[in-house]
C-alpha cells in the first residue's frame, strides 16, 4: 500500500495535517511576523499557540492510548495515569540522574512500558470489569505514592516534582519550539496511522469483540488474554511516549501526572470525543484543553466548577461525545437519503 | 451409519455446593447421529453441554472426544477440537455486523490472529468462507446490518452461522428454536439437517419442542434430576411409561 493511498482514504486527516502544519505560520501573520520570522521562532504569539498545540498533540496521544484499551477492547483501567507518569519520570530520571543521551532514555522508556503492561497484564486472566479496574487504581496509587516520598526526592522530586531536566539545545522548546512542535505532529499522526491499522487488524477485530462479548469471542475460540495483553501494551507504549514528550516540554513534571485525577482527565477526553471512535481523542483533547484553559483566564480557579458541569451535560446529551454522535447522524442521514432515493425509483434498488 | 463413537462421558458429575446438577452421567453419541437430549426443566441439560463444551469443569469424572480427554482444557480450545457450541440465550456480538460476526469466527480457526500490521480485509479466505456460511444459514441480504437490529429468529440463524463457519465435526445446540416464532420452526430444523447431512457432522440438540425432536432425532436421551432416565430412538423413548412419568402434569405430550 502505498502513501497516498493512506491519505486518499483519510481526506480529513490530510486537511488536518496541512491545517496543523500551516498553523504557527498564519498565527504569525496575525501577529504582523512574516513566516520567516515565525520559522526564527520570533514571534511571540505563535510560540503561545505552538505551546498550546504541543500540549494538546500530547493529551491527544495520551487519550489514544485510553482509546485502545477502553473504547476498542473494554477494559476499563483506573490506572491509565502510571502508563504516562513511567514515561514521563524515567525521561527525568534518565536525562538529569544518569545523564544519558536521548536515544538511550528513549530506548529506557520503551523497554519499562513493555515491562508495565506485563505487569498489568498478569491481573488481567484473574480479574474482569469493575474488579480490574479496581485492581489497576491499586497498583497505580502505589506508584503515586512511590513518587512522592521523600525518600525517593533526590530523583524525583517528591511532592514537588521533577525539574531541571536539561533538554538538547535541537529540540528545546523554549528556544526551538517550532521543531519540537512538528516533532510532537509527526509523534501524533504517526501513533494515529499505527492505531488506524491495528483495529482493523485481524488483532484490533478480535479485541473489539472481547469488548462486545469476551465470552463468546472465548467460544469462538480465541484465547482473549493475549489480545488483552496486546492491547495493553499498545497502550502502555503509547501513553509513555506521551510522557517522554511531556518531560521533554514542560518545565516541570508534577506528580499529579501520576494520580487518578489524571487517569479520568484520559477519560473525560474520550467521552467529550467519542469513546472508541480513534479520532475523538485528538477533538476532544481540543475541547478540553481549550475550554480548561479559557475558563481558567477568564474566570480563574473556579474554572474547575463550571468544567465539570460541562462534562455532565456532555455525557447527558452527547452520550456517544462529538466524533461518535457525527459519524452517527452522518449514516443516519445517509440512510435517509437512501430511503428518499428509493422512493422515486423504486425499481433501481430491488 | 457407522457406529462409531465420537463423544463419551465417563461418570461425568457436577455439583454446585449441595445441589447436584449432573449426576455421574455415561453418555455414548454415535458418529454422524443427531442425538437429542430432552427432559423436564432442571434436569441439567444445560449443565451437562456446558460441561462437554469446556464452559464449566466437572466435579469428577471424563468428556472423552475421539478418544482423547478433553475435560480440564480450556473453553477456548473447544472449537479447535471441533465443537461448536450455540447457547440457549442469543450469545452474539451485538454492534458488529452480521458479516463480521462470522469473519470472527473463520478467522479464529487460521494463524493471523497476531498480524496487527495488516488490514483484516487482506485475508480473503476468511471473508470466502464467511460468505459462504452466510449463504447457507440464509442471512445474505441481512450481511451488513447490525447483530442487534436482526429479528431474534435471524439471531438464531446467525448464531448457528457463528458455530458453522469453523467448520467443527460436532454442533452442541442448546434449544435452537427457543424463542422463535412457530412458523420459523421448520425452516430452522431444515437447517440443521441440512448442515448435518452436508458435512458428515454429528448434532447434539437440547429441545423442548417435542415435534422437533420426535421427527429428527437418530438417538434420545432422557434427563431427570441430573442423571439418564432413559435412552433409545423417539419411538422408544415415547412409549418409555419412566419417561411420561417424568413429565407430570401432560406438559408435553409424547404421542403428537
Amino acid at each position: 500500500m502505498t502513501r497516498t493511498s493512506i491519505f486518499a482514504k483519510n481526506r480529513g486527516l490530510l486537511i488536518t495535517l496541512v491545517l496543523l502544519v500551516l498553523l504557527p505560520f498564519i498565527v504569525g501573520l496575525f501577529d504582523g511576523a512574516s513566516p520567516v520570522a515565525v520559522w526564527n521562532n520570533l514571534s511571540g504569539n505563535s510560540k503561545f499557540i505552538q505551546g498550546l498545540a504541543i500540549e494538546i498533540f500530547i493529551l491527544a496521544l495520551y487519550a489514544l492510548s485510553y482509546d485502545v484499551i477502553f473504547g476498542i477492547t473494554g477494559l476499563l483501567s483506573f490506572g491509565h495515569s502510571m502508563f504516562f507518569a513511567v514515561g514521563a519520570y524515567l525521561t527525568g530520571i534518565a536525562i538529569k540522574t544518569l545523564d544519558l543521551s536521548l536515544p538511550a532514555t528513549f530506548g529506557i522508556v520503551f523497554v519499562a512500558s513493555i515491562v508495565q503492561a506485563v505487569l498489568f497484564g498478569l491481573v488481567l486472566p484473574r480479574v474482569r470489569g469493575i474488579t480490574f479496574a479496581l485492581v489497576t487504581l491499586g497498583i497505580a496509587s502505589v506508584f503515586h505514592i512511590v513518587i512522592m516520598s521523600t525518600e525517593l526526592g533526590t530523583y524525583t522530586g517528591a511532592d514537588v516534582g521533577l525539574q531541571g531536566v536539561i533538554v538538547p539545545e535541537w529540540i528545546s522548546p523554549a528556544n526551538e519550539r517550532l521543531r519540537f512542535y512538528f516533532i510532537a505532529l509527526v509523534v501524533l499522526i504517526s501513533i494515529y496511522l499505527l492505531y488506524q491499522r491495528f483495529v482493523n487488524s485481524p488483532t484490533g477485530r478480535v479485541c473489539t469483540a472481547i469488548r462486545e462479548n469476551e465470552s463468546r469471542a472465548q467460544m469462538l475460540g480465541y484465547n482473549t488474554f493475549y489480545f488483552k495483553l496486546a492491547a495493553l501494551t499498545l497502550s502502555s507504549f503509547t501513553a509513555a511516549l506521551a510522557g517522554f514528550l511531556h518531560t521533554l516540554y514542560q518545565p516541570i513534571v508534577s506528580p499529579n501526572v501520576a494520580g487518578l485525577g489524571f487517569t479520568v482527565t484520559a477519560l473525560l477526553i474520550i467521552l467529550i470525543g467519542g469513546v472508541g471512535t480513534l479520532q475523538g481523542a485528538f477533538v476532544g483533547a481540543i475541547v478540553y484543553r481549550l475550554l480548561d484553559f479559557g475558563l481558567r483566564r477568564y474566570i480563574g480557579e473556579s474554572a474547575s466548577f463550571i468544567n465539570g458541569a460541562v462534562y455532565v451535560l456532555f455525557v447527558l446529551f452527547i452520550p456517544f461525545g462529538i466524533v461518535g454522535t457525527w459519524r452517527l447522524r452522518s449514516f443516519q442521514i445517509k440512510q435517509g437519503w437512501e430511503s428518499l432515493l428509493k422512493a422515486f425509483h423504486p425499481d433501481s434498488h430491488q | 451409519m457407522t457406529t462409531d463413537i465420537i463423544f463419551e462421558t465417563k461418570n461425568l458429575s457436577k455439583h454446585f455446593g449441595a445441589l447436584i446438577a449432573v449426576d455421574s452421567v455415561n453418555l455414548k453419541v454415535r458418529k454422524n447421529s443427531l442425538h437429542a437430549i430432552i427432559g423436564p426443566n432442571g434436569a441439567g441439560k444445560t449443565t451437562f453441554f456446558n460441561l462437554l463444551s469446556g464452559n464449566l469443569e466437572p466435579t469428577s469424572g471424563q468428556v472423552i472426544f475421539k478418544g482423547k480427554d478433553i475435560t480440564h482444557q480450556p473453553v477456548h480450545r473447544t472449537i479447535h477440537f471441533g465443537i461448536g457450541r450455540s447457547f440457549q440465550i442469543t450469545n452474539i456480538f451485538p454492534n458488529l455486523t452480521v458479516f463480521e460476526n462470522i469473519r470472527l469466527a473463520a478467522q479464529a480457526m487460521g494463524r493471523d490472529n497476531f498480524k496487527f500490521w495488516q488490514s483484516a480485509s487482506r485475508f480473503k479466505n476468511y471473508e470466502a468462507r464467511t460468505s459462504e456460511v452466510i449463504e447457507q444459514v440464509g442471512l445474505k441480504n441481512r450481511a451488513y446490518t447490525l447483530a442487534r437490529t436482526l429479528p431474534h429468529g435471524d439471531q438464531r440463524k446467525l448464531e448457528l452461522g457463528m458455530i458453522l463457519a469453523p467448520d467443527p465435526e460436532v454442533l452442541l445446540l442448546d434449544e435452537p428454536t427457543a424463542g422463535m416464532a412457530a412458523e420459523q420452526v421448520p425452516d430452522l430444523i431444515a437447517l440443521i439437517q441440512g448442515i448435518q447431512k452436508s458435512g458428515d457432522r454429528t448434532v447434539m440438540l437440547v429441545e423442548h419442542n417435542m415435534n422437533v425432536v420426535m421427527s429428527v432425532s437418530d438417538e434420545i436421551t432422557v434427563m431427570h434430576l441430573g442423571k439418564i432416565l432413559a435412552e433409545g430412538t423417539p419411538a422408544e423413548i415415547a412409549a418409555n411409561k419412566e419417561v411420561q412419568t417424568a413429565y407430570l402434569g401432560g406438559l408435553y405430550d409424547l404421542n403428537v
